[in-house]
């Protein structure tokens, strides 16, 4: 397998703060803006746009963490990944226009799930979406409002995003899967 | 609101153990190792957020079919797994043998295989001979969870005692900490799977009785005394309650039932509660900060004092709680399962 | 005409060449007389003569009419690995359950399922329903019997008491005269002291035995499983071995006071299974006293943990000092060290006795080698699948263990564990002097010395040591397939049986074209 670079540390910094500045000119300003990250690297991806966020408008939005697994539609995926990593939402969601985060969109089904979850708890305004990478390949009717970098790939390919607070260096990276598969795994 | 570590399960999100879920079914703990009880805990710990919310539901087993079929009357386990089955969205079917025709002589053979040409996929069974859930797993297709067979197993009930004890242990470390466990041993599958557990927690574990009801529990003590299983530790087997309950942190009541005294087990209950309640007096001779715990349904006045258990010290409410809570997450785990445990490799291997 | 380990050729009728016609479906039947049967370099044991070796037989017309034991280069590789004929053997404890439970096994089918364990006679216990305590029973299965077609020996004991209830002496006397072995309420004990001493006074009047099922019914009510570490953990109900001992401590007392009065009273104790019962089985022989026992091939090889799952020998569960434990000292338990292979409760395991641990089988094969146990009888115990089918608490007990008490036998002759001829011995001359009646001659053929001797009829097995073969559904000839060795092989295929020259059982590829 060999990994292909596709975004640098520098690369990633500067889509996380274009990306903050479309967030806010889409509202109109920060008001009733919750930033939400998809676990488990849409957390800190999440956590840094609200930190650009409040570098160039002044305000601290709050930002909370989603995990899916409970809403996922493949429960054959538990035995592979059983662990949950646990969801906080320390604000109230209804009427908030959220901001979900995640670092991968490819076939819509975590955000269909997210969506699913974020609605459980609450009924905000409006549910818009960031991510770092979209890689093309949607099963189902869902479109990203802000996007780091379109990446067309193959199903045969793995797009790989690394984070430092979680792999102690920022970089995307795209390798080549050992065999094909059978259906795309949601959790990409 | 809550984080993703907690004292409960002692694990923080970022030292998540690896162990992924291979059991099909659930039968009992002795084939379950120490990292599948973490996740379980684990498990649990979402579960209960998920009950914390103002929507006490997920879609997770949303479409699946969930069964309880049970062979002895059983309301309130009966109502916690299926609360927990409907709180993933699950359909829900139960079968309580008084009502069908399993009374009219059919095996639990035939019953299981209706059931499954009905759409059961989960079967939690509860059966009053120990073993039947194995036959139960010969021959259904689905996933069988132990809701209690015979004297042998009870794992729903262990791993939501063991839950309760780590909220409520500091550090929710159970290493070292005394357990005692008071009442009728000899018939009790939660003391039995109470044993697997807690001794892979590592507790220091008591089991007291009158000897009657401990026949053969010091057998088992003494195989495992010279370390003989991995993983799990020895313990202790004695009908001197006051040495059982000396410094104890957790001390968890037995119901005694009304027919040991006419099979010749014990001479009156009432010599049982004098000899063996846990009452103020002896619950003294506990750490003062030790809490009192009890499967339920208790015999107040038997086997614990009504004021010891609805003192400041009794977890027993929270044990309901967490019961949803755990077989919440058994239903996810097994659901999500993709294992081929118990499938004979020939013919007979059973 | 055969060589070691090759294939058998068995002729009738004028042919008296090897070959056959092709095609046709030639040799004997079932039932039939054995025209002609030669078999060269095999090896031969002789448990009445004591002699065992490199040999050959020739049946004629039913009769063995020669056995020679080859010498020097003649013997030259021919080994007791190889083909082997022994007498047939004599089962002293089965159930066919017939009449009234023709479900779980008819005597045509445990007729067939015999000859192919190498048995060509089988004495029958009467928990039959109608209990076998009047001689129209036995008649009845006679008869049976005879329509079977098949020429293995079929005897019986009655019953002790009127109905097996264990309130009044059956016909014994009618009976008797009958030609049955003895008499027995198995499936149960003679449940009152009182009635049992009777019993004894009035059977060794009559020059026959007592055979008893050794169980105290009050400590062993409910119960699922031996009382040991194994029922402990799997939540079973406890066997304790009390309920054995008890029982044969106190037939061994109600015995000494009745030969007092009868001198001929005799006691078998049937499917002994704890050590401390062959420990006053030893004592009591010791002492003089006309008791006998026998164990069983089950009770020999597996042990209690087998219901946990474990498959492995009862002898490999302990070490050479007889105690449980492991070359690295930890004990051998089940749960430790890997052993639990198949799922637990199989309730072909659930059996009255229960099954022990791997010390009293130990004991039981202790008892065989010096002469305690006189016998391995199998106590065949067909079920039906409805029967077994169930949970382990609710099923029958009751293991189906003609066919394979040979090959259990040999799994211990090649753990190095009993002598070749010492098995043979415990599955012929044994049974066959428990059954000598003391002074009684009429107790049939029963009672004959069973030995390769020439100008007797032909009744012998033959078998091939070095072969196995699968136990299972379709392998099995009885209808009771509960057996805890289904899906495993076991050493020692029968190629032949022979009862009183007829042809018993043929193994089907053992026919040459």
């Amino acid at each position: 397998m060999t990994d292909r670079q596709i975004m640098t540390g520098d690369e990633i910094r500067r889509a996380i703060v274009r990306i903050s500045h479309e967030i806010v000119e889409k509202q109109a300003g920060t008001q009733g803006l919750a930033i939400v990250g998809i676990q488990r690297r849409g957390v800190p991806l999440a956590t840094r746009i609200a930190g650009a966020i409040e570098e160039h408008e002044g305000v601290r939005l709050p930002v909370g963490a989603l995990d899916i697994t409970f809403y996922r539609d493949d429960l054959s995926l538990v035995a592979q990944q059983p662990i949950v990593k646990g969801t906080d939402l320390p604000f109230d969601l209804n009427g908030a226009t959220i901001v979900l985060v995640d670092d991968v969109l490819y076939t819509g089904r975590t955000i269909r799930a997210a969506m699913d979850a974020l609605i459980d708890f609450g009924r905000p305004r409006a549910i818009r979406l960031a991510v770092l990478i979209d890689r093309g390949h949607r099963e189902l009717p869902i479109r990203a409002d802000h996007v780091g970098k379109n990446v067309p790939t193959s199903r045969e390919e793995i797009v790989q995003v690394h984070v430092a607070e979680i792999d102690g260096l920022d970089e995307v990276s795209i390798a080549r899967r050992l065999r094909a598969p059978e259906t795309a795994p949601a959790a990409d | 609101m809550t984080t993703v570590a907690s004292a409960a399960t002692g694990v923080p999100a970022t030292g998540i153990p690896a162990a992924a879920w291979h059991h099909r079914h659930l039968i009992d703990l002795d084939v379950v190792t120490w990292p599948e009880i973490e996740l379980i805990m684990r498990t649990t710990e979402e579960m209960k957020h998920v009950l914390a919310r103002p929507i006490r539901k997920v879609p997770a087993l949303n479409g699946r079919r969930v069964t309880t079929l049970f062979y002895e009357a059983s309301t309130r386990t009966r109502v916690s797994f299926e609360t927990a089955a409907r709180n993933l969205s699950a359909d829900v079917v139960s079968v309580s043998t008084a009502t069908s025709s399993v009374t009219k002589g059919e095996s639990l053979v035939d019953t299981i295989r209706t059931l499954e040409a009905l759409g059961a996929e989960i079967l939690v069974l509860r059966h009053s001979v120990s073993g039947a859930p194995y036959l139960a797993a010969e021959i259904f297709g689905g996933h069988v969870l132990n809701g209690g067979d015979g004297w042998h197993a009870h794992p729903t009930q262990a791993l939501l005692d063991l839950y309760t004890m780590r909220e409520h242990i500091p550090g929710g470390d159970l290493h070292g900490r005394k357990v005692a466990i008071v009442g009728d041993i000899l018939h009790s599958r939660v003391a039995r799977s109470n044993i697997w557990s807690l001794t892979a927690a590592g507790a220091d574990l008591w089991l007291c009785g009158p000897a009657t009801l401990l026949r053969g529990m010091d057998r088992w003590a003494g195989a495992w005394a010279g370390g003989a299983i991995p993983g799990h530790g020895r313990f202790n087997v004695t009908s001197d309650i006051d040495a059982a309950l000396r410094d104890a942190d957790v001390v968890m009541g037995l119901r005694i039932q009304r027919e040991r005294m006419s099979s010749g087990l014990l001479p009156s209950l009432r010599e049982y509660s004098a000899r063996f309640q846990l009452n103020a007096e002896r619950m003294s001779l506990a750490k003062p900060d030790a809490i009192v715990m009890h499967p339920g349904p208790m015999n107040e006045g038997v086997e614990i004092a009504p004021d010891v258990a609805t003192s400041g010290r009794s977890v027993i409410t929270d044990q309901v709680t967490n019961g949803v809570a755990v077989r919440m997450a058994l239903l996810y785990l097994l659901a999500g399962s993709h294992d081929a445990a118990y499938e004979p490799a020939h013919e007979g291997a059973r | 005409m055969t060589t070691q380990g090759g294939a058998l050729g068995l002729t009738e009728g004028g042919a008296s060449g090897p070959s056959r016609p092709a095609g046709a479906s030639a040799g004997p039947g079932i039932g039939d007389t054995v025209e002609r049967f030669e078999l060269e370099k095999a090896w031969l044991v002789d448990p009445v003569s004591g002699r065992e070796g490199p040999g050959e037989i020739v049946v004629t017309d039913g009769v063995l009419e020669s056995v020679v034991w080859l010498e020097g280069e003649e013997a030259k590789g021919v080994s007791d690995k190889g083909v082997i004929v022994a007498p047939g053997f004599f089962d002293l404890h089965a159930h066919f359950r017939e009449p009234g439970f023709e479900d779980a096994e008819t005597v045509a089918t445990g007729a067939a399922a015999a000859a192919h364990g190498g048995y060509t006679s089988v004495a029958l216990m009467p928990n039959t329903q109608p209990a076998l305590d009047e001689p129209g029973v036995l008649a009845r299965i006679r008869s049976a019997a005879a329509a079977s077609g098949s020429p293995v020996e079929v005897l019986a004991f009655g019953a002790v008491s009127a109905g097996r209830a264990g309130e009044q002496l059956s016909a014994m006397g009618e009976l008797a005269d009958g030609g049955v072995l003895g008499y027995s309420d198995d499936g149960s004990p003679v449940k009152s002291a009182k009635l049992m001493r009777s019993a004894m006074l009035y059977a060794g009047m009559l020059g026959l035995p007592i055979v008893e099922h050794a169980e105290d019914l009050e400590l062993t009510a409910g119960a699922e499983a031996h009382e040991g570490y194994v029922a402990s953990v799997l939540g079973l109900a406890g066997w304790p071995a009390a309920g054995e001992v008890q029982a044969v401590s106190r037939d061994i007392a109600i015995l000494t006071d009745a030969l007092l009065d009868e001198p001929r009273a005799r006691l078998h104790l049937t499917h002994v299974s704890t050590a401390e019962a062959l420990e006053l089985v030893r004592r009591a022989k010791a002492r003089g006293l006309p008791v006998t026992c026998d164990v069983t091939p089950h009770h020999l090889a597996f042990t209690d943990e087998w219901i946990a799952g474990s498959r492995r020998w009862a002898w490999e569960a302990l070490d050479t000092d007889g105690r449980p434990r492991d070359p690295a000292g930890r004990s051998r338990d089940p749960w430790a060290d890997g052993a639990l292979t198949a799922t637990p409760y199989n309730t072909s395991l659930r059996v009255n006795p229960p099954l022990r641990t791997a010390a009293d089988a130990a004991a039981c094969l202790a008892a065989l080698i010096d002469g305690t146990a006189d016998a391995v009888a199998t106590d065949h115990a067909p079920h039906t699948a409805v029967d077994k089918e169930v949970e382990f608490g609710r099923a029958s007990n009751g293991i189906s263990g003609i066919e394979t008490a040979l090959g259990v036998l040999l799994a211990l002759v090649d753990a190095g564990k009993l002598p070749l001829a010492r098995a043979i011995a415990a599955l012929t001359t044994g049974p066959a002097g428990v059954v000598a009646a003391a002074g009684r001659t009429s107790a049939t053929s029963a009672a004959r010395p069973r030995g390769l001797t020439e100008g007797a009829p032909a009744d012998l097995v033959v078998f091939d040591r070095s072969d196995r073969w699968r136990v299972a559904s379709e392998s099995l000839l009885s209808k009771g397939k509960n057996s805890p060795l289904l899906g495993r092989d076991i050493p020692g295929r029968v190629l032949l049986t022979i009862a009183a020259g007829r042809l018993a059982y043929e193994d089907p590829s053992a026919c040459e074209e």
